[in-house]
Parts: C-alpha cells; sequence; structure tokens
C-alpha cells in the first residue's frame, strides 16, 4: 500500500482544519508532507518545481477539505490531489515543450543506465532511484502510480487522459528497461517464475 | 522479434520475483521531506485567501495582551503542575479550577492524555539505542514522527498561543497517538536489531 494509507489523523483535526484552523491544518500538513512532497520530486525531479506543488496541493487542501466527507481516508484524498497537480503540471510542461504524452519517450538502454552509475543489482535504495529517475517522465509517472500508489490502469489513463492500453504500454515499457536493472541472482542468471500480467 | 502480441507481452512482462523486488523496492524508497519554509509559503498564501483562520493567536500585541499571556502562562504552569501531581489512578481526586467554565470531565480526559504520553516518553527512552544499520523507510518513517511530535510540542508550548481547553486536549490526543506510533516502531527496531 501506499505510504498515504499508512497516516492517519484524528477526526476532530479534520474538523477544525474544515473550520479553517490553522493550527489544525499545520498538523495535517506535517503529516502528509513528506510524502506529498516525495511523489511531486518523484513526478518532476526538480525541487523547485516539487515544492511549488507541495504550495498547491496543500492550498487545495484547504480550500476543498470541508467537503470531505471522510468516505475514505485522508491520506487517499490527499494522495488524489497531489497526484492530479503533478500531472497537470507535467502536462503543462508537455504541452510547454509541444510535446504529446506518447512522445515523451527518452529511450534509455542498459547502457546508458549504467553510465549513469546504475548498477545491475539495484539492492539499494540509490540504485533504484536511479533506475527510475532514468526513465522518461511518463514512464517514471506510470510505473509509481501503478506500482507504489496501487492506482489501475483506468485510474492511470484517466489521470492522464488517455487510453488503458497507453497505461498498460508504458508500463511494460518501463518494465522491460528496468528488467536487466532487477536480476537478483549473483551469476546474473534470470530468476525462474511465472511471468506477470499487468 | 516474436510475431504476435501475446508474445510480446511475455517478453515485456516481469517475472513475479522480479515484479515483487520491484514493488518492495520502490515503497522502501524513502520518502524526502520539503524545505522548511515551504510551510511559510503556503501559510502566507492561505492567510491571504483567507483560508485559515488564527484562532487564539494575537497579532497585534498591546502591552495589555502581554500581561494576559503571561498571566495565562503563569496559570497553565500552575494547572499543569497540579495535572503532574495527581496520582494515576484517581484521576477524579484533585480538578484544578479554572474559574468554572470548564466540565471537571475534560480536565480529567487531558490530564490522562497528559500521563499517558508521559508513560510512553518512559517508555521509549528505556528502549536501546537506535541501532547503527537501519533501514531507510524505518529511519524515514521515524524522523517523520519526531518531526510530526516537535510540530505539536511546538504548538503547545508557544507561549503567543492562547489554546482552549479542547485544543489542548486535541493536541495532546494527536501527541499520544503519535508516540504511540514511535514506539511501535522503536520498538520493532529494537527487536530487530536483536537478532
Amino acid at each position: 500500500m501506499s505510504k498515504f494509507a499508512d497516516i492517519d489523523i484524528d477526526p476532530g483535526i479534520i474538523k477544525r482544519a474544515a473550520a479553517g484552523d490553522a493550527r489544525a491544518h499545520e498538523i495535517i500538513y506535517r503529516a502528509f508532507s513528506a510524502p506529498v512532497y516525495s511523489i511531486c520530486l518523484r513526478f518532476t525531479k526538480v525541487p523547485a518545481h516539487a515544492e511549488d506543488l507541495v504550495q498547491e496541493t496543500f492550498i487545495e487542501i484547504m480550500r476543498s477539505i470541508a467537503k470531505f466527507r471522510g468516505e475514505a481516508a485522508l491520506g487517499s484524498w490527499i494522495r488524489r490531489i497531489a497526484v492530479t497537480k503533478a500531472l497537470m503540471f507535467l502536462r503543462s510542461a508537455w504541452t510547454k515543450r509541444g510535446q504529446l504524452l506518447a512522445d515523451d519517450w527518452h529511450e534509455v538502454t542498459e547502457g546508458d543506465a549504467l553510465s549513469h552509475g546504475i548498477s545491475r543489482h539495484p539492492d539499494d535504495a540509490m540504485d533504484l532511484d536511479a533506475a527510475l529517475a532514468s526513465l522518461s517522465d511518463v514512464s517514471r509517472t506510470v510505473v509509481w502510480l501503478h506500482d507504489v500508489e496501487g492506482f489501475t490502469h483506468k485510474e492511470i489513463a484517466g489521470f492522464m487522459g488517455k487510453t488503458e492500453s497507453f497505461s498498460k504500454s508504458q508500463l511494460s515499457r518501463a518494465y522491460q528497461r528496468l528488467r536487466p536493472l532487477l536480476e537478483v541472482s549473483e551469476e546474473g542468471t534470470q530468476p525462474q517464475g511465472a511471468a506477470i500480467s499487468y | 522479434m516474436p510475431g504476435n502480441k501475446k508474445d510480446d507481452e511475455m517478453i515485456c512482462a516481469l517475472t513475479a520475483e522480479e515484479h515483487a523486488a520491484l514493488q518492495t523496492g520502490l515503497r522502501e524508497l524513502p520518502d524526502t521531506m520539503p524545505p522548511r519554509d515551504v510551510w511559510r509559503r503556503i501559510r502566507e498564501q492561505a492567510e491571504a485567501e483567507g483560508l485559515i483562520k488564527e484562532k487564539g493567536l494575537r497579532k497585534h500585541s498591546n502591552w495589555y495582551t502581554g500581561v494576559g499571556l503571561a498571566a495565562a502562562a503563569l496559570m497553565a504552569a500552575v494547572v499543569l503542575r497540579g495535572f503532574m501531581q495527581v496520582p494515576v489512578d484517581d484521576p477524579g481526586t484533585i480538578v484544578p479550577d479554572m474559574g468554572g467554565s470548564q466540565p471537571p470531565v475534560q480536565l480529567t480526559t487531558l490530564q490522562t492524555l497528559m500521563t499517558e504520553s508521559r508513560e510512553l516518553e518512559s517508555n521509549l527512552r528505556a528502549l536501546p539505542d537506535a541501532p547503527r544499520v537501519q533501514r531507510a523507510s524505518t529511519t524515514a518513517t521515524i524522523s517523520d514522527l519526531e518531526d510530526r511530535i516537535a510540530a505539536i510540542d511546538y504548538q503547545l508550548n508557544d507561549p503567543e498561543v492562547q489554546m482552549s481547553p479542547e485544543d489542548t486536549e486535541l493536541f495532546w490526543r494527536e501527541r499520544v497517538r503519535l508516540m504511540k506510533s514511535l514506539l511501535q516502531l522503536r520498538y520493532a527496531q529494537a527487536q530487530r536489531a536483536a537478532f
């Protein structure tokens, strides 16, 4: 499950935040700022952009929390706002560059990845972080939304304004590129096991 | 190249082991805290847009405000001292007089929360030091919880903040909840280190 799901906030604090209480909002910010910032940073890779997105996300939370009914967890609601803000930013950036989503694919070969300091055995966070960063904005975002945040292809397609096939295709291509970096055996042999569907 | 779509998919897919490794690795990547000034920026914008209210915080201080704050601080100190002296197993015996405006049940709840918080602090101190080698994700979570507790302590101890008993209770309740999470994590960490 996503880290957002692990954070719970006292309903009394949510109620006070809905009434505009600054201290209640600060508690919510302290609770969720790290996962929100992390998701924005992973999507944009630029700290200044991620900081702006954190600001936009929490301002949106302040504007909308009175409408939050508590049917879903607060974390899920905040995560959705953060993801929407980050994707809006990416789409805007892509638009400014005159690129279509489907064109935003930077071919990363295993050689590229290794030259960027990614080992073939990413057994620590730095390696995996670097491997993720080596993917294109689109495929990195799809991998994160699908494998970390647990969104379905239908939801991801909705976020991106694309089809489910697009989401599946991006994930497939990302896996293809990450696969050489995920070899777990010391001898470099492929681990045995059934292929998964995605 | 395989000639059909099914074969393409099989080549592109990860094995179950690879996929599990990828998911676990991604989920264990540590979170990053935003710079400290981000909250200040958010707060400034929210204040400018009228999205938040500074309940209990007096922005324009006068001489009588200072006297009032000092009196409030003194009263809080006396009240807190009174709380600390009450035996834990007998919460209803002594209830400090707050001018008759507060129902005793609220004070008792607050007193219980403060006592519980103190016990959790004590339990935390009793645990061995954090191991030298730690999981990055656990370290990040512990750090996050400590930050959140510190933020609450800052609010509770800020002399410029005048909290209603309801506010105070809410913040103490949140503090206890976070302390429990922190203790659980540190306990689990200590257990792992023991093996």
